[in-house]
């Protein structure tokens, strides 16, 4: 029953450094191009390695990566109860995801940012829902009375 | 399904956290499956039976609506 293929435990800090490293890198560089700023998919500046490009480099692919490693980095005791979990809830960031992308492909033509959302809101929603339910654990496990 | 880890801990004397730590699991697995919020999976109700000494049926007892 153990799960395969997940990063060691200590992938996960190097995930939130890369999430949390985003946010300035993004708000800096939209501070510094104003409104000017086109995005990466308008073919203004497309050339590889281009400002653009590597502005993109810089948020979008680091957040996706940090999401990453953070969703898929092994617990600390990883056990079948886990694993149960983390099954189930990427069963529930799929089918969130798939609501969320039939609903936005009837009402938008936007296809860059439903492909932006597509690629951050599974591992996104994975995360909260697999935390969620180990907090819930967690707690029950301290109101039971745990030396008992 | 139904289990009786809670009374076997007592006779024995031991913890969740020491039960926990004879099978190589965490403490909340351990907890998740004594309130019944999580079926073990067959190995795993195995190796809890053996730290108590006793056949699985005497632990883990199926139920009407299972």
């Amino acid at each position: 029953m153990k799960t395969r293929f997940l990063f060691p435990y200590w992938c996960r800090y190097i995930g939130w450094l890369l999430v949390i490293i985003h946010i300035p890198v993004m708000v800096l560089k939209k501070m510094e191009v104003g409104n000017h700023f086109q995005g990466y998919n308008t073919g203004v500046n497309t050339g590889l390695f281009s400002p653009d490009h590597l502005f993109f480099i810089a948020t979008a692919v680091f957040m996706a990566i940090g999401l990453f490693l953070v969703a898929f980095s092994k617990e600390k005791i990883e056990d079948e109860l886990i694993s149960q979990l983390r099954l189930d809830s990427l069963q529930w960031a799929i089918y969130f995801n798939y609501f969320l992308l039939i609903i936005t492909l009837i009402l938008s033509k936007d296809g860059a940012h439903i492909l932006f959302l597509n690629m951050l809101v599974p591992l996104a929603f994975f995360i909260i829902r697999f935390r969620w339910k180990i907090y819930q654990n967690n707690r029950l496990l301290g109101r039971d009375g745990d030396l008992r | 399904m139904k289990n009786n880890i809670r009374v076997e801990r007592a006779i024995k004397n031991i913890t969740q956290a020491d039960l926990a730590g004879l099978i190589g699991v965490s403490r909340q697995t351990i907890n998740t499956i004594e309130s019944n919020r999580y079926v073990p999976s067959t190995v795993l109700a195995l190796k809890i039976a053996r730290v108590f000494n006793k056949p699985v049926e005497e632990i883990f007892m199926l139920e009407d609506t299972d």
